[in-house]
Parts: C-alpha cells; sequence; structure tokens
C-alpha cells in the first residue's frame, strides 16, 4: 500500500489506539476511560467510532496515501483478533463509501487495499477454490430433531447440496468487473462476526444499503435518506445508486436480516432494517430478478409481522386456590390479632 | 414436615392444590366476603410484607399451613408476583434455598421414579405430595427469574431459570416421565424451557442461548407440541439471523443415516421443514412466518425449486391461490424452469382470477421478454401492466415500460412483414425511452436501449447508450463494455475497439476473460491481421481448457455460462480464420477438433460445406449445409451459402435461390452477405431495380456489420 509515512506496525491494540488517535489528531473525548481496555474502546466507542466514520465519510477519503486507511490496513494484518473486530467495524462504512465513489472511477487506492486485505481473510477462511454449500435436509431421513420412519436398511434419501458461496479466487487488485464479488465476501465476513458488532455499525449499513438502492422516486418522497453529509465537503456529497448484482444484493440482504430479525433489540435498528428491506424489494422488482424478489419480499412481510411474546406464568389453574390462599392468610392474621 | 405432606396426600390422593384440608375447595367462592370483614386485616398483611416484614408473615403461614419454610416464601412470592409486586415477590424469593430443597426432594421422588419403572400401579398417589412440594418452590424460582427479567436483570434472570432446569433434570434422572407428573409441575418445567434462552438472549449471552434452545429441543421435557413448536421457531430464527457461530449438534445417539446439521443455516432449514411439517400433520396452528422464514433461507442459496415443493404442499385455504400460483412461478423462474412458471402467471392472470395483478403482470412480461415464441404474450402482459401501472408510481411504469420494450423488440424479429417489423421496432424504442424518462438511473434500461439501437443500425444512438452504460456502473459490468467494443466494431472503428477491449481486460478477472478475448480474436481477423488473431485464439484456448480442467470433474452450476467461451467455439473460430486465408488443411483439423467437441453442430457442418465450396466439390458442399439446416432450421448461415451457391448453378435455380435468401432475410434482416447475393439473384433474372435496391441494403449494412452479433450479448 503506498504511503509516504513511514510505517509503524501495529502488534497490539494499544499501539493500535496511539497510532489512531495519531491519525485523527489529537485524542478523543473520554480516551482515558480506553486506555484501560483499547481493543474494546476501538470496537464500542462511541466517540472513536464517529470520528472515525466521519473521516471515512469526508470528501478526499480512501486515496493512497489516506492514512486512516493505512492504519485499518495495518491494524487488520496484525492478526490480533480483537484490532481485527475492531476493522471490521468499519466495513459498513468502508463498502458504503467505496461502492459508492467507485462508480465514478476515482482513484481509491486507500480503500482498495483494506477491502483487498479483508476479501484474502476470507478467502483464506473460504478454503482455497471452496464454495460454501449447504446441504438441504430431506425429512425422509431422520435427524436430531425428528424421528423418521425408515425402512430398515434402506439407503437414506440423497441430500441436495446448495451452493450459498462461490469460490473465492485470489485477487491483487480490486477489478471493475470483480468489484461486487470482493465487496460481496467482505459484507459475507462482516456478516460472520455481526454478533460481535456495535449497534452503530449496524446502523451504517442499513443507511447506506439504502443509498445503493437509490430510491429516487416515491421513498424519496416521504423519507429522505438520513445519511448525514460528508462535514468538510462543499455541498453534501451524493452517495450514488450502486449495481447491485446477486453476489452483492445477497450478503447485503443477510445482514440486513439480521438487523431486523437478529437478537438485537433496538428498536431505531430494526426500523432503518425495515427500511432498508424495503427499498432492497424495491429494488429487486425492477428486474425481476426472482431470487431477490423472494428473499427481499419474505423481509418485508417479516418486518410487519408481531413477534410472539414470551408465555407470562398462568395462574388460571390456580385462581381457586389463590381465595383460599387469601382466605387462609387472612385467617392467619386475624386470628393472630 | 415432607412426613405430614406425604400423609396429607395419602388423605386426598387426588392430588389437587392445595392439600391441606384447613380450607376445602368448596370454600373457594364464599371466601372473599368473609374475607371483607378482615379487610384492615388483610390490608395490614399487605403492608407489612411491603414493609419487608415477610418473615413474620412467613411464620403465621408456616403455622398456619403446616408449611416449610420454602414452601411458604414460595406461596408468599407468588402471591406478590400475581399483584404485580414484582419487586417484593423477589424479596419474598430470595429467602428460597433452591439446593436444599432439591436434596429434600431428590432421594423420595427419585426413589420413587424408579421404583415406579417396575410397579406402575402404585404411581399417583404415593409421591404426589413431594412432587406438590417441590412443584412448589420450582415455580418459585421462575416466578422469581421472571420478577428478574421484568426489572431488567437477564442475565440473574436467566441463572435463576437455568437453575430451576437443573434441579429438575437432577430430581427426574430419567427424564420427566409423561403420565405421572403433576400438571402444574409439568407447566413450570415448560414455561422454564422456553424462557431460558430468550432470557440469555436478552442477556446477550448467545451461545448460552444457542446451548439452552437445543438442551430444549433435545431432552426429555415432555413438553406439549405448541410449547415445543414456538421453541423450535424461535430457534429457527436465532440460528437463521443471530450472526452467531456455533458448533453443530453433536452426533451422539444418532443412528446411522440421520442428517446432522453442520451449520446454523442448515440447522434453521431443517427446524423450519420441521415445523411445516407438523402443521400439515395438524399438529399445530398455522404461523405464516414459517413459510416466510423458509422462504427467505432458501432463496439465499438459491434453491427455490424445494422451497416451489414446500409452497406446494401448503394445505388449500391457507394462501389465495393467485398468490401462491405467483410465489409458485417466481421461485420457478429462479430455479429456470420458465415453463413452469409462465403456465402458473397464465392460470394467475386469467380473465377470472386475477387478471390485473401487477406483480403477476411484471413477472409474466419479464418471462417472456427472454423467448422470441413468447415475446407476443409478453407485449399483452407488459401493455397491461403499464395500463395498472399507472396509479401506482412511476418505479413500476418504467419497469413495465421496459418489459414492454424488450418484448416488442423480440417480437419484431419474428414477424413476418417488413412492414410490422418497423412498426415494431419503433414501439420498442418508443416504450423502452418512455421508460428511461421515468427512472433515469438505472443502467439496465440505458443498455437495452443501446442494444434496440444497435440492432436497428443506429450506431450512433448506440454509442451513446453504451457509453452511458459504462459511465453509470462504473465498468463493473462486462457487458456494457462489449457492447461499447461491438458498436465500436461495427462503425469500423476497429483500433479503437481494440483499445476498448483491452481496457475491459484489465477490469475482468483471468479467468472471465473468454469473451473479451474471442472478441479481440475477431477485431484482429477483421483487421486482416491473422497472426495476431491466431495468437488472440491460442491464449482464448489456453483459458478455455484451463477452466475445463479446473471444473469439469466438479460441475459448479454456480459459474454463470454467459461468460464463458466453449472450447468449440474456439475451434470453430480458428476453422473460420484458416478457411479465410485459404489453410485448408489446418482448416480441417481444427473442424476436427469442432466436432468431436459437439458432433452435430450447424456452424461446423455450414464450415466443412464453405470448404468444400471452396474446392469446388458442389454436391459435397450442399449436402453439408443441408445437413447443417436439418440441425438447426433456421440457421442462417447456411441458409444464405445455399442460396448463393444455388444462384451460380444456373437460371433454373435461380427462384429456389431466390426463396432460401428471402427466407435468410426474414430472420436477419441485417444480414448483408444475403442481401448481396439476393441482389445477384434479381440482376441474373433481369429485374435491376430490384438487384440495385439490394445491392445498396448489402453496402450500407456493411458499414455497420459488427465483428460478432449484438444477440450473443
Amino acid at each position: 500500500m503506498p504511503n509516504d509515512a513511514p510505517p509503524q506496525p501495529i502488534h497490539s491494540a494499544k499501539d493500535a489506539l496511539a497510532a489512531l488517535a495519531d491519525i485523527l489528531g489529537g485524542g478523543f473525548p473520554g480516551s482515558s476511560a480506553a486506555a484501560d481496555d483499547p481493543a474494546a474502546a476501538l470496537l464500542n466507542d462511541p466517540d472513536v467510532a464517529s470520528a472515525v466514520t466521519r473521516r471515512l465519510r469526508g470528501s478526499g477519503s480512501g486515496a493512497g496515501s489516506d492514512s486512516l486507511c493505512r492504519w485499518l490496513y495495518e491494524a487488520f494484518r496484525s492478526n490480533v483478533p480483537e484490532l481485527q473486530l475492531a476493522v471490521l467495524r468499519f466495513v459498513p462504512t468502508l463498502a458504503g463509501v467505496y461502492m459508492c465513489r467507485a462508480v465514478t472511477r476515482k482513484a481509491l487506492a486507500g480503500f482498495e487495499a483494506v477491502l483487498l486485505a479483508l476479501y484474502a481473510h476470507a478467502a483464506a477462511q473460504h478454503g482455497a477454490g471452496e464454495a460454501e454449500t449447504v446441504s438441504l435436509p430431506n425429512l425422509a431421513n431422520p435427524s436430531p430433531y425428528h424421528d423418521a420412519k425408515v425402512p430398515p436398511k434402506a439407503k437414506p434419501a440423497e441430500l441436495d447440496v446448495a451452493v450459498l458461496s462461490p469460490p473465492l479466487e485470489p485477487h491483487g487488485t480490486v477489478r471493475a468487473t470483480r468489484r461486487a464479488r470482493i465487496v460481496g465476501a467482505v459484507l459475507e465476513l462482516y456478516h460472520c462476526k455481526i454478533a460481535h458488532m456495535p449497534l452503530s455499525s449496524k446502523m451504517d449499513f442499513c443507511e447506506f444499503c439504502v443509498a445503493w438502492v437509490g430510491t429516487h422516486s416515491k421513498l424519496d418522497g416521504t423519507d429522505k435518506p438520513r445519511l448525514p453529509p460528508a462535514p468538510d465537503a462543499a455541498g453534501a456529497e451524493k452517495w450514488r445508486r450502486v449495481q447491485l448484482p446477486w453476489e452483492l444484493f445477497q450478503p447485503a440482504v443477510r445482514i440486513v436480516a439480521h438487523c431486523l430479525l437478529g437478537p438485537t433489540r433496538s428498536d431505531e435498528l430494526k426500523e432503518q432494517a425495515a427500511r432498508a428491506a424495503e427499498c432492497l424489494y424495491w429494488r429487486a422488482t425492477e428486474t425481476m430478478e426472482a431470487r431477490a424478489v423472494l428473499a427481499s419480499r419474505s423481509l418485508v412481510r417479516l418486518s410487519q409481522m408481531v413477534e410472539e411474546p414470551i408465555p407470562e406464568p398462568s395462574f388460571s389453574g390456580a385462581i381457586e386456590n389463590m381465595a383460599e390462599l387469601e382466605a387462609m392468610r387472612a385467617n392467619i392474621l386475624s386470628t393472630k390479632n | 414436615m415432607a412426613a405430614e405432606w406425604d400423609s396429607g396426600s395419602e388423605a386426598g390422593p387426588t392430588g389437587d392444590w392445595p392439600p391441606a384440608a384447613a380450607a376445602s375447595p368448596v370454600n373457594g367462592k364464599a371466601a372473599p366476603p368473609e374475607s371483607d370483614a378482615g379487610a384492615s386485616a388483610s390490608g395490614s398483611s399487605e403492608a407489612k410484607v411491603d414493609d419487608g416484614n415477610i418473615q413474620e408473615a412467613e411464620s403465621s403461614l408456616r403455622e398456619g399451613l403446616s408449611l416449610n419454610y420454602e414452601e411458604a416464601r414460595a406461596l408468599l412470592g407468588r402471591l406478590e408476583y400475581q399483584r404485580g409486586n414484582v419487586e417484593a415477590a423477589l424479596r419474598v424469593f430470595d429467602g428460597i434455598d433452591l439446593q436444599a430443597a432439591i436434596q429434600r426432594f431428590q432421594p423420595s421422588l427419585s426413589e420413587k421414579t424408579l421404583s415406579k419403572r417396575s410397579n406402575k400401579l402404585r404411581s399417583d398417589s404415593s409421591n404426589s405430595g413431594s412432587q406438590h412440594a417441590a412443584s412448589l418452590v420450582l415455580e418459585a424460582i421462575y416466578l422469581k427469574s421472571m420478577s428478574l427479567q421484568k426489572l431488567g436483570k437477564a442475565m440473574e434472570a436467566a441463572k435463576q431459570c437455568k437453575s430451576v432446569l437443573d434441579a429438575v433434570e437432577s430430581i427426574f434422572q430419567c427424564g420427566i416421565p409423561g403420565v405421572m407428573v403433576e400438571q402444574k409441575l409439568q407447566e413450570t418445567v415448560s414455561k422454564s424451557v422456553e424462557l431460558l434462552p430468550e432470557l440469555w438472549k436478552q442477556a446477550g449471552a448467545y451461545q448460552e442461548a444457542l446451548t439452552s434452545y437445543r438442551r430444549a429441543l433435545l431432552s426429555q421435557w415432555n413438553l406439549d407440541d405448541e410449547c415445543c413448536t414456538r421453541i423450535q421457531k424461535r430457534f429457527a430464527v436465532f440460528l437463521l439471523y443471530g450472526g452467531v457461530e456455533v458448533a453443530p449438534p453433536s452426533l451422539a445417539s444418532q443412528t446411522e443415516g440421520s442428517f446432522v446439521p453442520r451449520n446454523n443455516l442448515e440447522e434453521a432449514i431443517l427446524l423450519l421443514m420441521i415445523l411445516l411439517k407438523k402443521f400439515f400433520l395438524g399438529k399445530t396452528h398455522w404461523d405464516p412466518s414459517v413459510m416466510e422464514h423458509l422462504t427467505f433461507a432458501l432463496s439465499l442459496c438459491g434453491q427455490t425449486s424445494i422451497l416451489a415443493k414446500h409452497l406446494e404442499e401448503v394445505l388449500p385455504g391457507i394462501y389465495p391461490r393467485t398468490r401462491r400460483w405467483y410465489s409458485l412461478a417466481l421461485c420457478y423462474f429462479a430455479a429456470s424452469h420458465n415453463e413452469a412458471a409462465i403456465n402458473l402467471l397464465r392460470k394467475c392472470l386469467n380473465k377470472n382470477e386475477s387478471p390485473n395483478d401487477l406483480m403477476a403482470l411484471l413477472l409474466a412480461a419479464k418471462i417472456c421478454s427472454s423467448n422470441y415464441l413468447l415475446s407476443s404474450e409478453g407485449v399483452e402482459y407488459a401493455k397491461r401492466a403499464v395500463k395498472d401501472a399507472e396509479s401506482s408510481d412511476g418505479h413500476l411504469k418504467s419497469v413495465a415500460l421496459h418489459f414492454l420494450g424488450s418484448c416488442l423488440a423480440k417480437k419484431s424479429k419474428v414477424v413476418s412483414s417488413d412492414h410490422q417489423r418497423s412498426l415494431l421496432q419503433t414501439e420498442a424504442l418508443k416504450s423502452l425511452n418512455e421508460a428511461i424518462s421515468l427512472d433515469r438511473h438505472n443502467p439496465e434500461l440505458i443498455f437495452d436501449l443501446g442494444i434496440e439501437y444497435a440492432e436497428q443500425r443506429n450506431m450512433h444512438a448506440a454509442l451513446k447508450c453504451a457509453k452511458e452504460f459504462i459511465d453509470a456502473t462504473g465498468g463493473s459490468v462486462s457487458k456494457g463494455w462489449r457492447l461499447l467494443s461491438l458498436v465500436l466494431s461495427a462503425q469500423q472503428r476497429y483500433s479503437e475497439a481494440e483499445v476498448v477491449t483491452d481496457a475491459a481486460l484489465d477490469e475482468t478477472a483471468k479467468w472471465e476473460q473468454g469473451t473479451l478475448l474471442r472478441i479481440k480474436a475477431k477485431l484482429k481477423v477483421a483487421q486482416s491481421l491473422p497472426m495476431e488473431a491466431v495468437e488472440s485464439y491460442r491464449t482464448l484456448l489456453a483459458l478455455v481448457q484451463a477452466q475445463r480442467k479446473a471444473y469439469g470433474s466438479a460441475k459448479n452450476g454456480t459459474e454463470d455460462d454467459e461468460n464463458k467461451v466453449s472450447e468449440f467455439e474456439v475451434w470453430q473460430g480458428l476453422a473460420n480464420l484458416y478457411s479465410s486465408l485459404s489453410y485448408w488443411r489446418d482448416a480441417e483439423i481444427c473442424l476436427q477438433k469442432a466436432k468431436a467437441l459437439k458432433t452435430y453442430s450447424a456452424t461446423t457442418l455450414h464450415a466443412e460445406g464453405n470448404i468444400h465450396e471452396v474446392q469446388e466439390k458442389i454436391q459435397d458442399a450442399l449436402a453439408a449445409y443441408f445437413n447443417a439446416l436439418s440441425t438447426e432450421v433456421e440457421h442462417v448461415p447456411s441458409k444464405v451459402s445455399v442460396g448463393a451457391l444455388l444462384s451460380k448453378q444456373g437460371p433454373k435455380f435461380l427462384p429456389v435461390a431466390r426463396c432460401f435468401l428471402s427466407d435468410a432475410l426474414r430472420l436477419e434482416p441485417t444480414n448483408r452477405m444475403a442481401w448481396f447475393h439476393l441482389g445477384k439473384v434479381h440482376k441474373h433474372d433481369g429485374r435491376l431495380a430490384d438487384a440495385a435496391d439490394c445491392f445498396q441494403a448489402a453496402s450500407m449494412l456493411e458499414d455497420s456489420d459488427p465483428v460478432e452479433s449484438f444477440r450473443s450479448l
């Protein structure tokens, strides 16, 4: 990665935090607390997060000489799992800004270096040339959760194997036609760790998802995209509509699904995710690509359904007992008095 | 104390709560007026509880009802909980020592459980007493957990809830015996089993949540169907969207041939399928969300034909049939079973069903737009969709107009008369332009418009569209590059076309360069640079062969074939190149190679015919052309060659030649060789004006002939 600053390898979360403070200029507010657990601060501290995302969204970010990109790159390459999580935390903003700007074919070597490092990591996890597959259950075979009457000596029924994510070929540069695949794989990586990601990171993703879809008609009128404009740009940077082939659409819809139906209990996130799901459906109808229509339509429908509450303890069987108990209690107490 | 309970239950073996004779069930309804008299007294007792004088209340309870310490607290706490005094309840429950209580119940219960296994007759009466006690205390802990949860202390709540289940497990070491358990105890157990994973989830302890889900479903809790269904559904949702990395369930106690899920998605799909099956067997009520979750999961992995099977199994009356047909059509279309999809949509859009269903109309139009034979039908659907979308937002109207344009363009290729064709072509352009005016940001529209312009040989407009498409997509879509390159080649700007192709090659990973290399080779041929063309073909061949080796063994369905060149095509291209250079031997070798890969191919047979023709073996040439036509009835190059060949065989063959050439032109109006030879036929027949027209057409077309048909995009 090109950079004129002398490379400072990052070995620990503490290094990373110090380096980041340098890059952003001045300590963060609340950095004293951060000193105790730098990794957690990098992942969860809202001040750190907003400072970094502001820089990433700012105009001129992502160039080859962007020191913040360099930091992300080094931090991820340090192989410290906590630091890698902290880098993944910024994937939504990174991918979001990158995809919107890449359409204009600006040089974004800084972003690309980080994305390629993440992609290489994803490819290594996948295994060389291995697709991520899913064997679909056949209920004719028994499973831990159900019994099936299998005639003795019968062969188990054949399983269908589906490809969830095709093999990841190594890429040393981002070629335009593979851009969606590379970013898609990075989003898959993010999705793997999504349970560790803070709320604001997921919010960022949902916002960019809406921007990628590029709703320029009806939805615009009622509800403007809520992306905060890039602060130091003269006018607000307009996040551009992005091509959403299945290889990008699929991981995006999975992340949105997590935000919508996952165990987080934030109404704000759910609301934002529901909007993103609606936008994705809107976009899917544009080409009527059936897979995308089916997946996003289900999400929209699920977002409108009410979750079943956990049953309350029932005292129904004990109502008359209640009265007796009361009587007893009153009895006891009155005799005492 | 326990002994007292036992004796009490001997007296009243029914096991109803409360067993003590102190208050007979008959008094139940008479109680309130009585207590009215002592209202102030009971009021003061509540005040006492609130003040924390629990111990006094408890001791009075203990004396009055002969309960032990835990049981008395349990009762009091329950009362408080029921009244909504969660905090007070918690304070009461806090005094219960669960471990001590368990130890008291354990021996008596487990012994009896064991003895009961041998002697079922003794069952109910003997242990119901200690079951009552156990039930009371366990319920108390369960309520304690609920109270904690209500106070927002999910982690503590989960720990309490877990202790209930641990206690149950240690009391009933052989699982909960179905018939012998008192109803109240079973209810507490079921509720706790269901509650625990939710508490872990709220506490953010996802691994524990997962373990407790599995524990709920894989251990013997004697849960009823509805409860089990709810747990399975929540577990499936958690697996599907939780984003938690987990180890698959263990293989222990699995019979051979059973399906053991390897990851979250598989486990979730399994559970959802089980849930659906349960419903079909009438064991649970219908829950629409289950089908939506399954739809989401299966479309993610592209297995929509399996989804279709599940949709078909849904009992009638759940979905309106037109909704079901539409969903099924989506499934089949996603699985490329277009025929099945369009048949379902025809039923759906029948005038007696829902003929104006906009989404179904759009899907039908889309499916038809990819098939010449259906294009006419597609035009109808699209027109109806445009009309329908009038009232809704511009987005869907633009989509409808887009599909209308595509269907019209397709239809224009198969109509028989020139007049109709030009009408349709104009209409197609009009729809596409109108669609763009409604949605300026959709690159697909721009691309389709570009193709239509190119097909109509309006290269200037086509070029503009191609450039615009590349700008809008940032060059990320290969077909955009190819369109630009072909349009440039049609304008005879070969070197520029090559620059574009090279730029596209730069933006394309090695593996997907096939089609671009093919264009490059053809550009070289067009520039009469045979050696460089051979070089390009050689690169292409190496790529294709490497791909075959990589994917040949394991057929990989996910690779999109659209960007792939077959080895056959390469040999065919080389054969054409060599025969144009009159290297007959080389050409024949290449043809042999091509034939070995694809025995009956019109293209190969046509090329063979060409070679025969040049070597003046007229009969062989004709035979080869006819063979080509019998493998592919509408093979235009063969028709042109037959026409050309026959036109040279003397005046009596001229009408036949004219037939073949006209036929070729009907199929491909922009085939300049056909126009040229038709012109010659007219000239031989003495129709000079017609001949001049044909030659003019041919010469005009020569200026706009791309190196490769636009249809290959």
